[in-house]
């Protein structure tokens, strides 16, 4: 006895994991033709349900309903036999093909080359020419996937879908990847799908989106539905307390910043990449104590090379880089380390922690060959084990087995919160933060944004670099503009608006 | 003149047999399988191919090339059922693939070596370490063969070059052109789009180095034919290894790896015109027998760099991991 009025129907579904539920007792309808939202923190279930609803796991308890007939969606081809089609967060696509060749794999047709039946990428391409025409998705179909950019991949990945004929579509998390301008033409393709007809499904804990594109919005908590809501009719606050399960407050409180002796001055600092080519050319800025520098970019235009090249990871080309007094151009990242440089890497997994050692091993990373860690080359385990514990004390990170945990095992917010204990621990003069929130949910970001400034104002210099346009206007004493590895501009936070460094960060604007 | 014509034909008739086995090793590679076990496969291939040929050749008159045939039939399904060892290890059972190759090698050359002598002993009747096979005949091609330094490639052909040159172009037909070829490359590449497009991954891959068994043991049969006219322990020269050197320094691709394996034949078939023309030993010939490899050392520092391995080559495909 379905709802005629839902296209898609789940009833009271629950799914387990070892140890968790991971959806508990679920119901919701999604009317034909709307885009409706599903919005919570990471691990509130969001991903898991639709899983479910796309056949990648069947679910424990409850039933699934399309069109008003039970279904028991066993794999995601039969899901795609339903019209139900996904872009996953990861996206699906093989790097060295060309556009229509991803989006034909699996279902290719044929066409005969004298008497041999061969894959006929002739007629897909212009197939997916005129695909992408009447969506608005316009993509090369010949270019080849290693070669566009990730806006363009999630295109492919979207035409893939309406390749295969799919009237319900899911999107989880599609604006993780994407700068501010991608994100709004995202919005408006997604519209549009819903103006011809598609039903959108969309996952995200971004309340700005919802709030932008969404008809109604079901909110999910630890497993569990909060509420169904109609997104016109209810605030932004109203959808991040229910979210978050909490009163959120978004105001970050900042007084002014009191600036001190210059702490990091980069000169002329150019940067190339491995073929050789300049990824930062002639940069230079200064930082001074208690002053947080952010620099705003659209991703790859430079930006992490600069904190890279400070911190010591990659080699600078040209140019100097002072820390307090000592010039660092070509010291060791050690070096650097025991000057006083705090460095909050981009990518968390794989520089920031090493996975597969346990916690308290991680948060001494970069003092264990120091007393009391070690002793005349000898590690002292005790050492690790009590700074450990008074260090997920105060930066309340959470995790399985306390100070033993397998990084590997932590939510992304806590192996974040981790590093950052380590680095704030170690009262650095300069501390670096590339994108340190990428990811995380509100709660988690609330948290991070009160570490930075209570940094700034313990008098330390800060680096931020983020591609979060908010961030950056929320937090900086100084914004400095990348665009194709030359800033700019730089000028003081509240002398610009977020219009104005948007221009910029598209190049369109010069200084 | 006569010492180009020379090398131009044992050039070929040795970069051949190494190119086929190429191919089989890409099939396996570019579907994400790390493939070290080519040595091994061409030897068990033509260790079965061997057998065959001496079990059968009774039936036939004994200048017939008829078992020469069978035995390359033998030798591919003899390549293609060993090389499900590695695919049951790989695949079903996500072994590591540079262990499981290097075992499958060691295996293969204790097992044929054991088996042959056993089997002289027991079935034939005559202890021996080695299969003796007839020898192939040549065929030149009329007219062609006489043109000046160009005819040497049609001259004095073993018929397992056609073969050879047949299967090399159904291989790469089935590679770039057909819905299975697609999706064997794009295992290689991204197994997870594979999966997500509904084909099953292992069963891709577990084809891919099956395919790469067959043309090992067509190129190890080849080689027992065209060098030694036996099988024996001797099979296991380090072929196996310089097809895989030939198919990096092919970039993974059917065509420059042709070239890279025409380089090889010729640098082996040049070393021994040297020796020849410089009246040499035959002591010597041993040495420069070791020119493909060394060319294959020198062709590793330039290639290195540009070349670009599968994205998935070696990983196991776990359809949880994301």
């Amino acid at each position: 006895m379905a709802n005629d009025e839902y296209i898609v129907e789940m009833r009271h579904i629950t799914k387990r994991f070892p140890g968790i539920v991971a959806n508990n007792d679920i119901s919701l309808g999604i009317k034909k033709g709307e885009i409706f939202a599903l919005l919570g923190e990471n691990g509130a279930g969001k991903s898991t349900l639709m899983s479910m609803l796309f056949g990648m796991y069947e679910p424990d308890e409850g039933e699934i309903y399309i069109r008003g007939k039970r279904e028991h969606i066993s794999s995601p081809n039969h899901a795609t036999r339903l019209n139900i089609g996904m872009v996953h967060q990861h996206f699906k696509l093989v790097s060295n093909y060309t556009i229509a060749e991803n989006i034909i794999l699996g279902i290719e047709p044929r066409r005969l080359a004298g008497i041999f039946p061969v894959v006929d990428i002739k007629g897909t391409n212009e197939k997916v020419a005129a695909l992408s025409r009447q969506y608005g998705l316009e993509v090369n179909p010949a270019a080849k996937i290693e070669d566009v950019n990730v806006s363009t991949q999630q295109r492919v990945e979207i035409l893939k879908m309406l390749y295969r004929e799919a009237e319900i579509l899911i999107f989880d998390e599609p604006t993780a990847v994407l700068t501010p301008q991608e994100i709004d033409f995202l919005l408006q393709i997604i519209r549009g799908l819903r103006d011809q007809g598609k039903t959108i499904i969309l996952i995200t804990h971004k309340l700005e989106e919802i709030k932008q594109v969404a008809d109604r919005c079901a909110i999910l908590n630890r497993g569990k539905l909060i509420d169904v809501l109609d997104v016109a009719a209810t605030s932004t606050q109203t959808m991040a307390n229910l979210m978050v399960g909490r009163e959120v407050d978004f105001t970050v409180d900042k007084s002014p910043a009191r600036p001190g002796g210059e702490i990091l001055k980069v000169e002329h600092l150019t940067v190339k990449n491995a073929d050789g080519f300049p990824v930062v050319k002639d940069v230079s800025f200064t930082i001074h104590a208690g002053e947080i520098f952010a620099i705003a970019g659209v991703s790859g235009n430079g930006q992490t090379e600069i904190a890279d090249a400070v911190a010591g990871m990659i080699p600078a080309a040209e140019g100097s880089i002072t820390l307090d007094g000592t010039d660092i151009t070509r010291s060791s990242v050690r070096a650097r380390t025991d000057l006083g440089l705090s460095y909050i890497p981009e990518d968390r997994q794989s520089v920031g922690l090493v996975l597969d050692f346990s916690l308290a091993d991680n948060l001494a990373l970069k003092t264990y060959y120091k007393p009391p860690f070690s002793e005349k080359g000898i590690l002292n385990h005790a050492a690790f084990d009590s700074y450990g514990e008074k260090l997920i004390q105060e930066y309340d990170v959470r995790s399985g087995q306390g100070i033993h945990t397998v990084t590997r095992s932590m939510s992304g917010g806590n192996q974040q919160k981790a590093i950052i204990a380590r680095e704030i621990e170690r009262d650095s003069k300069l501390m670096i933060f590339v994108q340190p929130t990428r990811g995380l949910d509100i709660g988690a970001i609330e948290n991070i944004h009160r570490q930075i400034l209570a940094e700034r104002d313990k008098g330390r210099a800060v680096l931020l670099i983020s591609l979060e346009l908010d961030e950056i206007m929320g937090l900086a004493d100084t914004i400095g503009v990348i665009f194709s590895g030359e800033i700019l501009k730089i000028a003081p936070a509240d002398t610009m608006t977020t219009n104005e460094v948007g221009q910029y960060m598209m190049g369109v604007k010069q200084a | 003149m006569n010492t180009i014509n020379t090398l131009i034909i044992d050039g070929l008739s040795f970069a051949l047999p190494l190119f086929i086995m190429a191919i089989g090793g890409i099939y396996s590679e570019r579907s994400g399988v790390t493939n070290l076990a080519i040595e091994g496969l061409q030897g068990f291939g033509a260790f079965v191919g061997a057998l065959a040929a001496t079990l059968l050749s009774g039936f036939f008159a004994a200048s017939s090339q008829v078992p020469m045939f069978l035995a390359m039939l033998f030798a591919m399904l003899g390549g293609m059922v060993y090389s499900m060892l590695h695919a049951v290890l790989c695949v079903k059972f996500k072994a590591d693939q540079v262990i499981s190759g290097v075992v499958i090698n060691i295996l293969a050359m204790a097992l044929t070596t054991f088996l042959t002598s056993q089997l002289n002993a027991s079935v034939f009747g005559a202890p021996s370490n080695k299969f003796v096979l007839g020898t192939s005949v040549r065929f030149s091609v009329p007219g062609l063969s006489s043109i000046p330094v160009v005819g040497a490639f049609f001259s004095n052909i073993y018929p397992f070059e056609l073969v050879i040159i047949a299967a090399a172009l159904i291989a790469w037909y089935f590679l770039y052109k057909t819905p299975f070829g697609m999706h064997l490359r794009a295992c290689g590449d991204n197994p997870h789009a594979v999966d997500a497009a509904g084909v099953e991954v292992g069963r891709v891959r577990f084809a891919a180095v099956m395919v790469s068994g067959a043309l090992s043991g067509l190129g190890g049969i080849c080689f027992a034919y065209s060098i030694s006219a036996q099988f024996s322990p001797s099979i296991y020269m380090g072929y196996g290894y310089l097809a895989i050197a030939a198919l990096i320094f092919g970039n993974w691709q059917i065509g420059p790896t042709l070239w890279a394996c025409l380089i090889f034949g010729f640098a082996r078939s040049a070393g021994f015109a040297l020796t020849q023309a410089l009246g040499l030993a035959a002591a010597f010939s041993d040495l420069f027998m070791t020119l493909p490899y060394i060319i294959t050392l020198l062709l590793l520092i330039f290639f290195s760099k540009s070349n670009r391995a599968p994205r998935a080559l070696g990983e196991i495909y776990d359809k949880g991991k994301r």
